[in-house]
């Protein structure tokens, strides 16, 4: 073959274009390499934007004593953030946009069960990690190794509203409130069969859709059907508000003890008086132990606001997702897997991590009381199974 | 009995926020025949002007209720002038379009500016309501339901009875005949946003007490009160007020003796039925007129 004048040019002018750009490339490289990449998908827009905001400064709060303290397998520790505009499609998409960078080791997901199905299927075609907050049983029961939940499932708040209600408070005529998507169903399911097992059934099931502007006809059930007591899982805090308001303003003042939303920061505000003298169970309460108080102080000190479960499963999340890769000696999704999975006795804001095979890694809930507006701990329940 | 009462004062008070919303819907249409879907912005943006003013700023209550008023004026103006005016001579597609931009721009603007929390707006009285007999009276829905009559009333005064009403109607049925007799056609428009808005405005401020302040809430209302415009009828305000009242009563109805979860499906089922069955709505437009 003959090389000619052309040919010449065209190869010298590609190699000094490769050596001038290959230094370029390298520092590239390296600046890729430079930092662990941690994903999450978060409404920054959409219903629950407020608690979105929250669950960034909770894993913003552990990411910086990780870095403090050194980072992971020394490098610094990076979050990177996409919108999941509280949607299903919009979590689908930031799921997607995170996954197709390839050196995100591991991801936050959501708090919203709703919203974790919808983003099951790739999580598991992706194959790494995502820790996420919402309490629907079924979704450490779907067989996806990936998925590790980051609070108590509501097969145990189930179990400690009945509990409480039934033997603590001696109600047993039940009326049990709840959304209608995939957490307000499976809590109010939940809460029916720890009602049923301890001879008390529900009187009346009522759900309701999200975003709804009245409550009336729900409170006028209630009122209906004589129920001496209230079990609740609402998903959001605005409509909890207007729920508690017109509950109130309708005369039904029976005892009312509700899922983690009803002690959240937000419906404390917004409901006011209205939610004064009801229970919640709360997988975070300040008083329950002294990782729960260290989480407390820290945020507060951070944020100027008060902590609440928005911020503190992200706050776990990230701090045990870090020292499970530094366990792990690699970012490896499988090692990090095995890693996290053998989590155990871990102090968190939330409680004792304590992993099991599916994935969950705590197992109880505080009861608290709402007094005046303050959320005061009343006390912990545990379960074995 | 008792409880039918409770249910139908809550739809009445309910369907009157719709009727209110819609009544806006309405107007816009009439003059410019487009849908502007920025409407339900407009009682979100009052919404959050009063915390601004009566929650933030501490400024006495009424007062406030002013400046967010004169505020959603401001907007109807500007809104006319960046959204609709540079289109007008296009078909409606670029104007409805234009206004749903809009309404996204207006919901996101609110968003960067005064953060995601939903907020806490107190109503008008020191009493939250009345017990009569067996029926609870929010005090909020009683003056929502006092203000739709008013304003019904007053509607009905201003476009019968006025010579600006007149020259509105005169514009909204015929622009370029209501030019040739030298009505000013783009300040009718402008005056139309200009009520519209503060329509609107005013709407949410109503509301609020109940609902609370939050991003999401003027569209939620919104796409109520779109159905209860095409249940009235598109274009007409009896109709607009009408519809907006069927649709409060109805879901509220339909929640309490069907289904709770469906209370929304209830509300669209009845969209669907007269959109298939009676697509002018209950009063029908008047066609002729238009001609």
């Amino acid at each position: 073959m003959k090389l000619t004048r052309r040919d010449f040019s065209a190869v010298l002018a590609a190699g000094i274009a490769t050596s001038v750009s290959a230094p370029a490339l390298l520092r590239s490289a390296r600046a890729q390499g430079a930092t662990i990449k941690i994903g999450m998908t978060v409404p920054i827009t959409g219903p629950a934007a407020e608690q979105g905001k929250y669950a960034v400064n909770g894993a913003k709060l552990a990411l910086e004593a990780v870095n403090k303290a050194g980072g992971v397998l020394g490098k610094q520790v990076e979050l990177i953030t996409e919108d999941d505009q509280t949607t299903n499609p919009g979590i689908v998409l930031a799921f997607s946009k995170l996954a197709a960078q390839s050196d995100i080791v591991a991801f936050l997901g959501s708090i919203r069960s709703t919203q974790v199905h919808a983003m099951a299927p790739d999580v598991l075609k992706l194959a790494k990690p995502v820790m996420f907050g919402g309490t629907d049983p079924n979704l450490t029961k779907l067989g996806n190794p990936w998925l590790f939940r980051f609070r108590p499932n509501d097969s145990y708040s189930g179990r400690v509203i009945a509990d409480y209600g039934v033997k603590t408070l001696g109600k047993k005529k039940w009326a049990i409130v709840h959304s209608t998507d995939a957490f307000g169903t499976a809590g109010g399911k939940a809460l029916t069969e720890a009602l049923v097992k301890l001879d008390a059934p529900p009187v009346l099931d009522q759900g309701y859709a999200n975003q709804s502007q009245d409550f009336t006809p729900v409170v006028l059930a209630i009122k209906q059907s004589g129920a001496d007591v209230l079990g609740s899982y609402f998903t959001f805090e605005n409509d909890l508000g207007i729920f508690a308001r017109q509950l109130r303003q309708l005369g039904v003042n029976i005892p009312w003890v509700g899922s983690p939303s009803i002690v959240a920061v937000s419906s404390t505000k917004l409901a006011g008086p209205a939610l004064f003298g009801t229970y919640g169970v709360a997988d975070y309460a300040e008083d329950s132990s002294p990782a729960a108080k260290a989480f407390g102080k820290a945020y507060r000190d951070a944020y100027k606001i008060a902590p609440d479960n928005q911020g503190s499963w992200p706050f776990d999340a990230m701090t045990v997702l870090c020292a499970a890769v530094n366990k792990a000696g690699s970012t490896e999704p499988e090692k990090i897997r095995q890693a996290i999975l053998a989590t155990q006795k871990f102090p968190g804001a939330e409680g004792e991590y304590n992993f099991d095979k599916n994935g969950d890694g705590l197992h109880g809930y505080n009861i608290v009381k709402n007094e005046k507006g303050n959320i005061v701990f009343d006390k912990h329940i545990e379960f074995d199974n | 009995m008792d409880l039918a009462l409770q249910l139908l004062f809550t739809g009445i008070g309910i369907g009157s926020v719709y009727a209110l919303v819609a009544l806006g819907f309405v107007l816009i249409f009439r003059a410019t025949n487009v849908v502007n879907f920025a409407q339900g912005e407009f009682s979100m943006v009052a919404a959050y002007l009063m915390v601004v003013f009566a929650v933030d700023l501490g400024w006495p209550y009424w007062l406030s209720f002013l400046i967010a008023l004169a505020g959603m004026a401001l907007l109807g103006v500007i809104f006319n002038l960046g959204v609709y005016y540079p289109l007008r001579h296009r078909t409606f597609l670029p104007v409805i379009i234009a206004t749903i931009g809009a309404s996204i721009l207006l919901a996101n603007s609110v968003l960067a500016i005064y953060g995601p929390q939903p907020q806490v707006l107190e109503g008008w009285f020191e009493t939250p309501g009345i017990q009569l007999g067996p029926v609870y009276l929010d005090s909020q829905y009683l003056l929502i339901i006092a203000v739709t009559i008013v304003l019904v009333i007053f509607n009905y005064w201003f476009f019968e009875h006025t010579m600006l009403g007149k020259k509105l109607q005169a514009t909204s049925q015929d622009k370029e005949m209501a030019s040739l007799l030298g009505i000013s056609v783009s300040s009718m428009i402008m005056i139309t946003f200009v009520y519209s808005a503060v329509l609107g405005g005013l709407a949410g401020l109503l509301v609020a007490p109940i609902l609370f302040v939050s991003i999401q809430m003027g569209s939620t209302i919104a796409l109520k009160a779109f159905a209860a415009t095409i249940i009235g009828g598109f274009g007409d305000v009896a109709g607009a007020i009408i519809g907006g009242l069927a649709l409060g009563i109805i879901e509220t109805f339909g929640a309490a003796y069907i289904s709770v979860p469906y209370k929304d499906g209830f509300a669209f089922l009845v969209l669907v039925l007269f959109l298939v069955f009676r697509p002018q709505g209950i009063f029908g437009e008047r066609v002729a007129e238009k001609a």
